[in-house]
């Protein structure tokens, strides 16, 4: 295994300890305030990482907002593999009329910045509980999964053995589902995979937008908002999320990368 | 005996986005009786593998069929079926086998597997039945092991087996009609002679018919009852492998024997047919061999010779060939 896998591995275990066990470990950050010692606590041994501005336990909120971001990557994630599985698959088995069109929507939605739609469909409807927003999230992440789906599937429709399944008389789902499927399945674990990493980001600019999950929700993005007004004297609310997300992130694409070398091993 | 299968003036073209479509497939007929072995032999692109695939409707996307051309099956014509309509004869009436075996089989699923949605494509069958049917196909085709072997995959399986395995695969449907496009060209030489004598053996416990399609005359003899060979899209002799092996009379047949290496004898060269097969879009007029021909005659750059008897069951497309003919007949 790559040092870069174990270090992937190693910070994804973290997190998802923190986000697992942290909110049964450390105080309720919004029932127990520590009021006594004052707001905006440097790191103590009492607060290893210190209090915010309404004397919240930092680590508290981090283990919590742990959930939130890794819980809202991994859904917007699913949702989007399985929305460009299906129109992939469409947009590859069509011929004519239909598969150019799919390959124009397809394009379109590429072409369209995900933070454009996702600002304007969240202005749209205002406050959005954080499960809503993981799924908005996947609905706009398909295309690029659609457009690897769809290159898959145009390349094994021509596979030897799927001439070979329709001599048989297998039915055109049969085919998708048994044999060009399973050979599109190993893109789009890598793709997903390092979607996560989109997603988190995602969520989390638009938390720091206020366009994310609402208060007091502790989302890594709404933190970094909230630490914006008093970076300067209490620095570790800014480096406490933030640093989660690089570690986030960086797991992400480190594993992403690690299953693409083994999925696909002539790709470099 | 009555025709299982009668092919008539098919014709295959490829239009263009400019110009005259171009024809891979022109005008060739022929039937295929039932229990019989065909041999539809020609060098690669003279148009024997897409008439083989023409058979079961799957010719490529972009390919025409003549209007005049008739797939006859068992008397219904099945060249204009609807996909869901000839989806009941694929696999179950006309099952194939293609050259590679190691492209042929889905790389990620289970060999069984593979034979039980062959089965269970046609047949209402239940899970274990079909899986015990699977293994018996698998011992029927000759595999060691089947109870083992059935939930290899295909990569853990050497080339042989694995053209096995297709065999049992097309098997599953108990079709007619088997096409065996090139099934042995992708193996070493002691198999391909194990894979003959295997589809031999399965013809005639069977009472299958076999299209045999095959660059190679060596593979024919003994194996087909008939031959024909193809040249450029159109067929150049037709006759029973006897015949044919005795006295070849389209000059092409008679350089494909010579090209085909002899124990006894001098050594030295193998003779071979000067050039190539033409493209499609680079048809000579007249007969099409007359280029690469060692005995052509004038008329034969002119006219397209057509397709004359000249002994009973003996057919050939060749103006010296007919002339001889007559000569001797008289």
């Amino acid at each position: 295994m790559k040092l870069q896998t174990k270090v992937g591995l190693g910070l994804l275990g973290l997190l998802a300890l923190l986000a697992m066990v942290g909110p049964f470990v450390t105080v309720d950050p919004d029932a127990q305030l520590d009021l006594l010692h004052g707001t905006l606590q440097p790191p103590s041994l009492s607060h290893l990482l210190g209090t915010d501005e309404f004397s919240r336990d930092v680590l508290a909120r981090l283990a919590h907002g742990a959930g939130i971001s890794l819980g809202v990557g991994l859904i917007a994630v699913v949702v989007a593999a399985l929305l460009g599985m299906a129109i992939g698959l469409w947009a590859g088995d069509s011929e004519g009329m239909a598969g150019k069109m799919l390959r124009r929507v397809i394009n379109l939605g590429l072409a369209i910045p995900r933070i454009v739609v996702l600002l304007v469909l969240l202005s749209a409807i205002g406050a959005v509980p954080i499960w809503l927003l993981a799924v908005v999230l996947g609905m706009t992440g398909w295309p690029a999964m659609a457009r690897l789906v769809r290159g898959e599937t145009l390349r094994l429709r021509t596979a030897q053995y799927v001439s070979a399944a329709q001599a048989l008389g297998a039915t055109r789902a049969r085919i998708l589902w048994r044999d060009i499927l399973p050979g599109a399945l190993p893109p789009l674990l890598v793709a997903a995979t390092l979607g996560i990493a989109d997603a988190m980001l995602l969520e989390a600019g638009l938390s720091f937008l206020g366009l994310g999950a609402p208060p007091p929700a502790a989302s890594w993005g709404g933190m970094l908002l909230e630490s914006r007004s008093v970076m300067a004297v209490a620095p570790w609310m800014v480096l406490a999320p933030g640093l989660a997300l690089v570690a986030a992130t960086s797991a992400a694409t480190l594993l992403g990368d690690a299953l693409r070398r083994r999925l696909q091993p002539d790709v470099t | 005996m009555t025709a299982l299968l009668e092919v008539k003036d098919l014709t295959i073209s490829f239009p263009q986005a400019q110009g005259e479509p171009v024809v891979a497939v022109d005008g060739v007929s022929f039937r295929v009786s039932a229990g019989e072995v065909l041999a539809l032999v020609g060098e690669s692109g003279c148009g024997k593998s897409l008439t083989g695939l023409a058979l079961p409707g799957l010719l490529p996307a972009a390919a025409r069929l003549g209007a005049t051309s008739e797939i006859r099956f068992k008397g219904t014509d099945i060249s204009r079926l609807s996909e869901r309509e000839l989806r009941n004869y694929r696999g179950r009436r006309i099952a194939m086998v293609f050259q590679d075996p190691l492209t042929s089989l889905n790389p990620v699923m289970r060999v069984g597997q593979q034979i039980i949605e062959a089965i269970q494509a046609h047949r209402q069958v239940g899970r274990a039945e079909a899986r015990a049917r699977a293994i018996e196909l698998l011992s029927e085709v000759g595999i060691a092991d089947p109870g083992e072997r059935v939930d290899s995959y295909p990569h853990q399986l050497s080339g042989g087996m694995r053209q096995r395995v297709m065999i049992a695969i097309a098997l599953a449907g108990e079709p007619d009609l088997l096409v065996a496009d090139e099934p042995t060209t992708a193996l070493d030489v002691t198999v391909q002679a194990q894979i003959l004598e295997l589809l031999d053996r399965l013809r005639a416990a069977r009472g299958m018919a076999v299209l045999l399609i095959t660059h190679d005359l060596g593979i024919v003899a003994g194996r087909a009852d008939r031959v024909m060979v193809m040249y450029a899209g159109r067929m150049a002799e037709t006759a029973s492998t006897a015949a044919l092996f005795a006295a070849p009379a389209h000059p092409y047949t008679r350089g494909l024997f010579a090209s085909i290496p002899r124990l006894s004898g001098e050594g030295g060269r193998l003779p071979s047919i000067p050039g190539t097969v033409p493209r499609p879009d680079q048809w000579p007029t007249g007969c099409r061999f007359n280029p690469r021909c060692p005995v052509v005659i004038p008329i034969c750059r002119e006219q397209q010779p057509g397709l004359d008897a000249i002994a009973s069951g003996h057919r050939v497309a060749c103006w010296v060939a007919a002339k001889t003919a007559a000569k001797t007949a008289r």
